[in-house]
């Protein structure tokens, strides 16, 4: 395994991307934000997949393709079954010897987005995980069907609004919790998960180091935001991402064999969890004073979740 | 921009105008499209790609790298290398591969695939900041010429 | 290595055991598999041969058939090969990949044990699932017993991964009827179907890391018309490919294969077509017919897809009425297999009478007596000069008797 060097951000430069511009994500999209940095952390070659999403569909158009390296997509649910079966052909070939060069270092990773990850392609990451490929999956959560037009996934939070958890008179959005993909995936008995945000880049490309060079199902969830579905502004995709990770809408932490629970940055100033709506179009409304127990109501899960985090830390099981 | 900005900016530029993403590329018939829309990323051996630097890989038509989104843009991050520090922040954060940066040092913006996002600028930790946006149209001299001066600390 | 298998110059073997002998001696790299009654032995004798080292490959059990199949699409792409089996239901679920195999041209070998579809459930064979996949782009060939289907998955190999090719294939054989009966099956020594099968030889293939390929690009309308062109032209050139597998197969086993079968048919007046192990049914009652004074001759299907339009024409051309049986419930149509000869029969010189019956669905048996049956309808259609029943019509079915559509040619 060759990692590259992530002791600053000077040496991480001296990369040369393997994910190329002239995609069509759109502007300030956090998405190929993770994918150059996943791409960069390595210089092994790498077969990727991707679900069906924004990803996918911006990265792949006819006749363009972005990807420097091996890249397959298939359907929206099964880029976690097509890169952990070419793992194994990878294997038989290498034993028989039938590849063009059997000693060339090479990594598998699969990316979805939360819709695939989460809901629909929820079994075929199951499996791949269950069967215990050697390979990382790399969600990247923006907490909505954005490709579609924004629709709810159960990665959407609780009072977001969405175009099919639709906030107004008699709605506040989103009525359910998000669904904590990140203990069920810790629950396959993967030998690593984590959650990590791009803003803290080095502890992000910590992390995808530390899945590439796992043996064994790594999941990693990133979060991505989405200006044009969370409704704020392109240039603050890296700031709205402080507001995450520093309110701890979004903690990082990561967890070693299914228990070993680290939290991996703890904010010196916890903000409060408005500071972080109130910076995005799609948690408006619940500014209004019929909707601001939902804030509350936000808060206090948040508060019991960092408490439950650091307790699971503590206590090692 | 410096000589070297300028050198680069021509070796990354050797292979694009071929194709438009959104003029498309010139359209074959049945007989000539890739079989399963198979896309090859290079045209010679790309073995080595990870240690090669863009305007070193032989990218085959089909690679993104050749095509343009220049046209989404209706601003664009200018650079002054002068009040850079090299931090990389632009680098890491850029979601559109278009910092020119080598040998740990700044050298420019691809604008054939900037997108105009602003998120470089915006990360930019120098003071003034060493990117700064104006409107597409603006001459990269007369913006250079109206780069702001250090912003001094407010006295409360 | 792999511990040798020995197998007999003669063994009794039953189509699915038949099919996984073929998958052990071709040296499949990789099977994805879920399992599903009635295909299941074929896989699970698969898994058994990687578990005792006869065979270097791996076997993936994954937890659903739309994922055994995208697994056949990563371990095919990444330029190995690749084989499953899978029957009803799982074909069903298995059918959005199915159109990306074939979209990607990649040439993957799918064994089908041919089952019904529900509702209601039923695990006996009929052909509802090998007709769900005919616009796949998948090229589709038709075992009628055990031998054959053994035969027949060995030569798709070689088709399917031939570089003027490049298409997946499916070897269709009936849930039960061929799968589950034990028949005497003549194998390949190891070494011969080795050589007969020949090594894989990759096309842009994801793990050669020199030429890194993306797969699976979006395609709109300026783009997506030509792809599917191309892959239907390829689909139809497969033809001769087909045929020279076939010859290299006969001049190695003495066992011959064509696209289209015929049995008695030089002097046919009437004549049944059909598809899957009725045919072997309907050329006893054919020889029965003769007896009987009628000129009775059966067409069968060897090859599904590329549709043999010319063979059928030409094979049916003297004939006076034809029946044409379809195993797969029509929905408010005629039988799919019905149009396809009916057109082919529509520009012929000759237009005879084409009338379609519907049997055996859900693994409902069509006895000698019922073919015989429809050889007569057949033999009066030809004296009268036009179709003298309903042009559909079910055969063997419990009820009032059930048809539909009459001819306008009396």
């Amino acid at each position: 395994m060759a990692i590259t060097s992530i002791k600053n951000l000077k040496e991480f430069s001296t990369n040369n991307d393997r994910f190329e511009g002239a995609h069509t994500l759109c502007p300030g999209c956090a998405h190929s934000m993770i994918v150059r940095e996943l791409m960069n952390c390595t210089d092994d070659n790498l077969v990727i997949s991707a679900n069906t999403g924004c990803l996918e569909v911006s990265t792949a158009v006819y006749p363009f393709t972005s990807w420097d390296t091996s890249w397959i997509h298939i359907g929206f649910e099964n880029a976690a079954t097509s890169v952990t079966a070419a793992e194994v052909m990878h294997k038989v070939r290498k034993k028989k010897g039938t590849l063009k060069d059997g000693d060339a270092p090479v990594k598998f990773v699969a990316f979805g987005g939360d819709g695939s990850t989460f809901d629909i392609g929820f079994q075929w990451l199951s499996g791949a995980m269950e069967r215990g490929h050697d390979f990382t999956y790399i969600c990247l959560d923006n907490e909505n069907y954005a490709n579609t037009g924004g629709q709810r996934s159960s990665a959407t939070p609780i009072g977001a609004t969405t175009s099919t958890s639709v906030a107004g008179t008699h709605s506040y959005g989103k009525k359910e919790k998000k669904k904590d993909i990140v203990s069920i995936m810790a629950a396959h008995g993967s030998p690593y998960v984590a959650q990590l945000a791009p803003n803290k880049w080095k502890m992000m490309a910590k992390g995808f180091q530390k899945a590439l060079e796992t043996e064994g199902p790594c999941f990693i969830n990133t979060v991505s935001p989405c200006c044009t579905e969370w409704k704020f502004d392109p240039k603050d995709t890296i700031n709205i991402t402080d507001l995450a990770v520093d309110s701890l809408m979004f903690p990082m932490y990561e967890i070693i064999d299914g228990h070993e629970l680290n939290i991996l940055y703890r904010p010196k100033n916890i903000l409060k969890v408005e500071d972080y709506l109130g910076a995005q179009g799609r948690y408006k409304h619940l500014f209004k004073p019929e909707y601001k127990h939902i804030i509350e109501k936000i808060q206090s899960d948040i508060d019991e979740d960092w408490a439950r985090l650091q307790r699971r830390e503590e206590a090692r099981v | 921009m410096s000589v070297e900005q300028q050198d680069l900016k021509l070796k990354a530029s050797e292979n694009r105008g071929k194709s438009q993403l959104e003029a498309g590329f010139d359209l074959l018939g049945w007989d000539e499209v890739t079989q399963g829309s198979v896309l090859p990323s290079f045209d010679g051996d790309a073995s080595n790609v990870a240690h090669q630097k863009a305007e070193e890989r032989e990218y085959s038509d089909y690679n993104s790298y050749t095509a343009t989104v220049a046209s989404w843009r209706v601003q664009k991050p200018v650079f002054n290398i002068d009040v850079c520090i090299d931090c990389q922040n632009c680098w890491v954060w850029c979601p559109d591969s278009s910092i020119l940066s080598r040998d740990k040092q700044m050298l420019g913006i691809d604008y054939d695939h900037c997108k105009g996002c602003e998120v470089c600028v915006e990360v930019c930790p120098t003071n003034p900041k060493s990117l700064l946006m104006f409107n597409e149209y603006t001459d990269l001299g007369d913006a250079l010429a109206s780069w702001p001066e250090k912003k001094k600390k407010e006295k409360k | 290595m792999a511990v040798e298998f020995e197998v007999n110059e003669r063994e009794v073997w039953d189509g699915n055991y038949a099919a996984s002998q073929a998958l052990r001696q071709a040296d499949v790299d990789v099977v994805v598999a879920y399992p599903i009654t009635p295909s299941t032995p074929i896989v699970e004798n698969y898994g058994s041969y990687v578990g005792n080292g006869y065979i270097d490959g791996e076997f993936i059990m994954v937890e659903s058939e739309h994922a055994a199949m995208s697994g056949c699409i990563g371990a095919s792409a990444a330029g190995g090969r690749v084989s499953t089996a899978t029957s009803s239901q799982g074909f069903a679920l298995m059918v959005e990949v199915l159109y990306q195999a074939s979209g990607m041209r990649l040439p993957i070998v799918l064994n089908v044990v041919n089952r019904a579809l529900a509702a209601p459930l039923n695990v006996r064979g009929d052909h509802a699932d090998m007709y769900l996949g005919r616009d796949s782009g998948w090229l589709q060939a038709s075992a009628f017993n055990a031998q054959e289907a053994y035969d027949l998955a060995l030569c798709a190999f070689r088709i399917a991964e031939n570089h003027s090719v490049r298409l997946p294939m499916m070897v269709h054989q009936d849930g039960f009827i061929t799968s589950h009966t034990a028949q005497n099956v003549y194998p390949l020594s190891n070494e011969a179907a080795k050589k007969f099968v020949g090594v894989i030889d990759p096309v842009d293939d994801m793990l050669d890391f020199s030429r890194p390929v993306t797969y699976g690009a979006q395609t709109e309308e300026d783009w997506h018309f030509e792809h599917k062109a191309k892959q239907h032209k390829a689909i139809m050139d497969s033809v001769g490919v087909i045929e020279d597998v076939f010859a290299e197969f006969k001049e190695l086993t003495g066992r011959e294969y064509k696209r289209i079968e015929t049995y008695d048919m030089e002097d046919a007046d009437v004549c049944v077509i059909g598809l899957g192990s009725t045919v072997e049914s309907a050329r006893v009652a054919a020889k029965e017919m003769r007896k009987e004074g009628v000129k009775a001759g059966v067409v069968a299907i060897r090859v599904f897809r590329p549709f043999p339009y010319e063979e059928v024409r030409e094979a049916l051309k003297g004939c006076k009425s034809i029946a044409v049986t379809d195993r797969s419930s029509p929905g408010g149509a005629m039988g799919a297999f019905y149009n396809e000869v009916a057109a082919a029969m529509m520009t012929s010189k000759s237009r005879p009478l084409v009338t379609n019956y519907i049997y055996g669905l859900g693994g409902r048996d069509l006895s000698i007596e019922n073919i015989k049956t429809i050889f007569k309808e057949q033999q009066a259609n030809a004296d009268a000069g036009y179709i003298t029943t309903d042009i559909q019509q079910f055969t063997n079915l419990r009820g009032p008797k059930l048809g539909f559509f009459k001819t306008e040619r009396n």
